[in-house]
């Protein structure tokens, strides 16, 4: 063991602190600290992820007071399993973005690095913390580094598009905070264990209105319909690592949280009919608007909110199976699109408006991006042998499982929806001619290192997926076992 | 039509929330346990901290507040970088009317006992209503007052980020410290002292004075920045 989990927030707050004194210094530390953080984050992280195998979860206390006086973090291998995934992605988007406009002074630079960390650091602390309103504070960490890294070009356009995330986030900070206050003024207490234990005290009116609060708060992270008007813009506006950063760490962090809430705190693990209403609604509204996007990124972004409504689904369905498929399809989304957000970037690299008919006649002149774009691309319809066909046939297990039959049928064609529109770019890419006059950008060594890496997960998860089933069999079981953890955290001595 | 579907929706609202609001009771003994004896206590008998909400900002719930630190370093962060290209030199910026004579002397007089304020506000947080927050905050309004009184008044972002990185660099070791002596991250190691001294409270009055510089930094960073921004 290199640590425990309280560093996973200390180091990287402590460089984001020492970085701009280092960068008067020598300008290049400011891309290379976040860098040394991130990797030590994942070898922490990942360490920690064999260590609980052996010892059970870690719970750590914080200023020496045991909950619920105090805060904890507790990494058991259902938010280890979101750590290690999240930091891993933040760690490839530096590796991506790391010679990116190379030639901008370092200020601009300076804050991007920094932003990045600190926007993995809030989504690692979300998950971490055994506390609720810890918990705000850290979607608040990430809510403005996204708005910042959402402008980061200051354009007209990303100004709006981050001016309209911020409206949202603030608005979303509001009611979460209004949800803590009703919570804490009727159990006299903040610690998500000791809620959950307390529970059944609250009277019904309060629980409802508290539910939909928070409900309302992390669904705006979270890009549940119908809080998602957001995303589309920034995904777009944002630089392109950025998309990939949100799709595969903000979204993450904020389904656990709301996962967290539901499962644990309120407890609704049998009337989950509500998280497969919306997760079925944002899927089909999501996959059917993506299907008339003629901006790429646009198209992306929206494919994107639709795998959380999927993931959505699959926690509603609420069994042992349904949240293992759950947390497949969570991997699988953050991997994926993560590399086709890296890829896509760059077959629209030079066009100002980035249609999707910029990427015709692309796999003459990009040929390695275009096979990594079109391994994404397949591997996200769920065809096999990619990483994708499993979590998509866990989901459809699971559904089949509880009798679900309509949800099938339900998944299966808006699947179809899904293919139309990634095989039509595919179809561009490769039989297309490509239109005259055009310059292409080739990828930089340290974005095809991050690219190809993606690609090489993606095939090997696709052909054995036992490498990672058995930390995810982990995952699911730590979160169905609600009383182990209320009892793990309230009766910790140390 | 679609003003008053909104109209009407919002008034079911509203009387919802309020209904839901005044059924919660504030003010009433409605829980029978929870952690507030456990703060009251713990804050007079083992930090010896006499200002409550203090021990509660700074120790029982310190990591929150090293959370809304960084919040607060984020948001100058993000706004130094979205307003880089557009700042201007000293001398020229968006106020440009010149004050009066009496504003000018007032301001000179007013600063050091306005910076002297704040400073005494965070120092005496543990013992006193305020602390960090607060104080870096009437510092800032100190420099503000300074800078929109004085066309070429200026400060050195240099010395502001030494400042703000140095302040936060204390925080994080002494609760490194804690992390390392008693294994638990912001546990306190240094002596308790005797309650409503002004050295009590262990690690909390240092925290407190770091947080205050950090703040009055990054507030009067911010204030710097939009100032010199262009139209």
């Amino acid at each position: 063991m290199v640590g425990t989990p309280v560093l996973f927030i200390v180091i990287p707050l402590l460089a984001a602190f020492i970085i701009p004194l280092t960068g008067m210094v020598w300008k290049n530390s400011v891309r290379i600290i976040p860098g040394i953080v991130l990797s030590y984050m994942l070898i922490l992280s990942i360490s920690l992820l064999w260590h609980i195998t052996e010892t059970g979860t870690v719970i750590e206390v914080i200023a020496g007071w045991k909950p619920p006086i105090g805060i904890n973090l507790v990494f058991s291998p259902f938010s280890g399993f979101f750590a290690t995934l999240m930091i891993f992605l933040g760690l490839l988007v530096w590796v991506y973005s790391y010679k990116f406009k190379r030639n901008i002074d370092s200020e601009p630079a300076l804050k991007y690095f920094i932003l990045l960390m600190l926007l993995v650091t809030g989504s690692v602390g979300i998950v971490l913390t055994g506390d609720i309103f810890n918990m705000f504070v850290f979607i608040e960490i990430v809510g403005i580094s996204g708005y910042g890294l959402t402008s980061f070009y200051t354009r007209r356009d990303s100004a709006e598009a981050a001016f309209k995330y911020l409206f949202m986030g603030s608005i979303a900070s509001t009611f979460l905070l209004l949800a803590i206050m009703i919570v804490y003024s009727q159990l006299g207490t903040l610690n998500i264990a000791e809620i959950a234990d307390k529970m059944p005290m609250m009277s019904n009116k309060l629980k409802v209105i508290s539910l939909i609060f928070f409900m309302l708060a992390i669904g705006v992270e979270a890009e549940m319909f119908p809080l998602n008007g957001w995303a589309p813009d920034v995904y777009t506006q944002a630089p392109g690592p950025i998309g990939a950063a949100f799709a595969g760490i903000v979204a993450k962090a904020a389904t656990y949280a709301t996962i967290r809430v539901m499962f644990t705190m309120y407890d609704l693990s049998g009337a989950m009919d509500f998280l497969i209403v919306m997760g079925i609604l944002t899927f089909i509204v999501a996959e059917t608007t993506a299907l008339r996007q003629d901006r790429l990124k646009r198209m992306l972004a929206y494919s994107s909110i639709g795998q959380m409504g999927l993931v959505m689904v699959a926690f509603g369905i609420g069994t042992k199976e349904g949240i293992f498929a759950a947390l497949f399809l969570i991997f699988n989304h953050a991997i994926i699109k993560g590399l086709l957000f890296f890829s896509g970037s760059y077959l629209v690299y030079t066009k100002k408006e980035k249609h999707i008919s910029d990427v015709n006649g692309m796999g003459k002149y990009l040929p390695i991006t275009s096979v990594l774009f079109t391994i994404g691309a397949f591997a996200i319809i769920g065809l096999p042998p990619f990483s994708g066909f499993w979590g998509k046939l866990a989901i459809l297990t699971a559904a089949a499982d509880s009798k679900m039959v309509a949800l099938i049928a339900i998944i299966l064609s808006v699947s179809v929806l899904e293919a139309v529109y990634y095989l039509r770019v595919v179809n561009r890419i490769y039989f297309f001619p490509k239109k005259e006059s055009m310059e292409t950008q080739k990828p930089t060594i340290n974005a095809l290192i991050a690219m190809i890496s993606l690609g090489i997960i993606i095939l090997v998860i696709g052909f054995y997926p036992d490498l990672i089933t058995g930390f995810i069999d982990r995952a699911a079981a730590d979160l169905m076992d609600k009383t182990g953890y209320i009892k793990d955290i309230l009766t910790i001595n140390n | 039509m679609k003003k008053a579907i909104i109209l009407i929706s919002l008034t079911i609202l509203g009387v919802y929330l309020i209904d839901i609001f005044t059924g919660i009771g504030f003010g009433t003994q409605h829980f029978a346990s929870g952690v507030k004896d456990a703060y009251l206590i713990g804050s007079k008998e083992t930090l010896r901290v006499s200002n409550v909400v203090t021990s509660i900002v700074v120790n029982f719930r310190g990591f929150d507040t090293l959370g809304e630190v960084t919040v607060l370093f984020l948001a100058s962060m993000a706004l130094g970088g979205i307003l880089y290209k557009k700042r201007h030199d000293v001398g020229e910026r968006s106020v440009l009317f010149p004050s009066t004579r009496i504003v000018m002397s007032g301001a000179k007089l007013l600063f050091p006992s306005i910076v002297l304020l704040g400073a005494y506000v965070f120092i005496h947080g543990h013992l006193s209503p305020g602390g960090g927050f607060q104080g870096g905050t009437i510092i800032a309004t100190g420099f503000l007052l300074m800078l929109i009184t004085y066309r070429n008044y200026s400060v050195s972002h240099n010395r502001l980020s030494w400042v703000e990185s140095l302040a936060g660099v204390l925080f994080i070791s002494l609760g490194l410290a804690g992390y390392f002596v008693h294994d638990s991250f912001l546990a306190n190691v240094f002596p308790e002292g005797k309650l409503n001294d002004l050295f009590s409270g262990g690690v909390i009055g240092i925290i407190y004075v770091a947080v205050g510089f950090k703040v009055a930094a990054e507030l009067t960073g911010i204030i710097y920045t939009i100032l010199h921004e262009k139209d």
